[in-house]
């Protein structure tokens, strides 16, 4: 469970978010919606301490994450996994390692770790042929498959995406919904997912949260963002509409 | 100018904090020899022919030039500890320590920055290691053991190559150039030249790794960061320089 209170985080004296409060239940699909700069990704990082709110808290699972220091973040972030915008994938190091980077712990064997890297990399359809291959050998598609496959490797209770779509081909955007789905239903992973797509929202979403100057815009069922009047909200939803008819 | 300062004044006090961070983190790190090895070959063989071409030039241009004036009053018997007292004590240290900034610096910067960039130093930190351990301690460590080895062999290098100029260019028998380097040279002035090499690899270390870990705002970013570590660390190096040699030749007794 994720819960903002009132938190307000400014850049350069710019508000980011603007006494911000939402909730996010166990095993729900939240999608963040907003235009670029609203404070999406400013959200997510921070549910993982990657940013502290100038003001206001925020919590996972009734901890106050907002007040711990970087040594006491370790077993939040070992909760929450982060699907980066970027693939952030570490260059000198190859797929295998990559995916097996959060598998350090002493519990994870190497015969153990190298069962679940490949298990992982199935989940988001790459075959075991990519291990030895650095990140650079591969495309951006792939780098971004890789890239959640690391998060998914540890087994987290709670994801986090930062646009986990952006740059995949349909085929596979359609594979990564498909998954968020299913991990939220079958394992009641808890997912918060920032995106520009109305339309994976409308098809995935428990809830979807509007996001306007810091400030929530509209938050509900897909059917209640449908109904909504906000021009901002029905500008996303015309959007959406006309992709699908074009295709 | 005043903003200039700020900028520069705010730099070094977020050089310390990080400096300071640094040095906790090595405090807590449990030593793994393995990346710090990794770490000292790749710098040390990437710099090695830059560094050996630099140190042979900076002693043979020396060489010339004292000699043209040793010449004069008849007194090239001591070309060789001239020479040899000079590249040591100052320009040796000096001239390497720059080019280890400009190439192992820089490139450090904006590894570093690339890194930062591209959020793998968040998803580092999102995975539970602390990137400072994990990306920056091996770096900075490594900077300052290679360049002790560089700045060490590229001085060996340089009055090597002094010995071959003076005999080619200047007629001066090696035996009777090496002969006089224990005049005018003695272990305190070894060991101070040698703490100086510590001490620059260090400024390279430190500003490079700063300058790289807090790059922001993309590419952009990153190139800010790569000129402000070359900028920094040779003025830095050159105030060190400034404030060390009176310091360590009082202190070592190697003023003679």
């Amino acid at each position: 469970m994720i819960r903002f209170e009132g938190v307000t985080k400014a850049f350069g004296g710019r508000k980011i978010l603007d006494d911000f409060s939402f909730e996010v239940g166990k095993g729900e699909i939240l999608f963040l919606l907003g235009k670029s700069g609203m404070g999406k990704s400013v959200t997510l990082k921070h549910i993982v301490g990657l940013l502290k709110p100038d003001w206001g808290r925020v919590f996972v699972d009734d901890i106050e994450v907002s007040c711990l220091d970087e040594a006491r973040l370790g077993p939040v972030r070992r909760k929450c996994g982060m699907v980066f915008q970027h693939p952030a994938l570490l260059d000198s190091l190859t797929v295998r390692e990559n995916v097996a980077f959060g598998l350090r712990a002493p519990e994870w064997t190497e015969a153990r770790a190298l069962e679940r890297v490949r298990e992982t990399l199935g989940l988001v359809h790459l075959g075991p042929e990519l291990l030895d291959r650095l990140p650079a050998e591969l495309s951006y598609g792939m780098q971004k498959r890789v890239s959640l496959a690391r998060t998914l490797a540890p087994g987290p209770d709670t994801l986090l995406f930062d646009e986990p779509t952006t740059g995949l081909d349909p085929i596979t955007t359609t594979a990564v919904n498909a998954l968020i789905h299913d991990l939220s239903r079958n394992l009641h992973v808890t997912s918060l997912v920032v995106s520009h797509d109305m339309e994976s929202a409308l098809k995935l979403a428990d809830r979807i949260l509007v996001l306007d100057q810091g400030r929530i815009l509209a938050l509900g069922t897909p059917q209640d963002i449908e109904r909504s009047p906000e021009p901002l909200v029905q500008d996303f939803l015309s959007e959406a509409l006309e992709r699908r008819r074009t295709r | 100018m005043n903003r200039a300062i700020g900028v520069m004044t705010e730099d070094l006090g977020g050089l310390a904090l990080f400096v300071k961070d640094v040095f906790l983190t090595a405090l807590r790190t449990r030593s793994n020899a393995r990346p710090l090895v990794a770490q000292v070959a790749l710098v040390s063989f990437r710099s090695l022919p830059t560094v050996a071409f630099a140190g042979l030039f900076v002693g043979a241009i020396l060489v010339l030039q004292f000699n043209l004036i040793l010449s004069r009053y008849d007194a090239q018997i001591f070309l060789g500890g001239l020479n040899t007292s000079a590249v040591i004590r100052e320009v040796g240290p000096l001239i390497i320590s720059f080019l280890l900034a400009g190439k192992v610096g820089a490139y450090t910067a904006a590894e570093l920055g690339t890194m930062r960039v591209t959020e793998q130093v968040d998803a580092i930190r999102c995975l539970g290691t602390d990137p400072l351990q994990y990306l920056v301690l091996p770096r900075f460590l490594a900077i300052i053991l290679s360049s002790l080895l560089l700045l060490t062999l590229s001085l060996m290098i340089g009055i090597a190559g002094s010995v071959v100029v003076a005999q080619l260019l200047c007629g001066i028998n090696p035996l009777q150039y090496v002969t006089a380097i224990p005049r005018f040279l003695n272990p305190a002035i070894f060991a101070a030249a040698l703490l100086k090499c510590g001490l620059y690899g260090f400024i390279v270390a430190a500003v490079s790794c700063h300058q790289g870990y807090t790059a922001r705002n993309g590419a952009r970013g990153v190139g800010q960061a790569v000129t402000r570590a070359a900028i920094y660390t040779n003025l830095y190096i050159i105030f060190a320089q400034f404030i060390a040699s009176p310091t360590l030749n009082w202190m070592l007794g190697a003023a003679q």
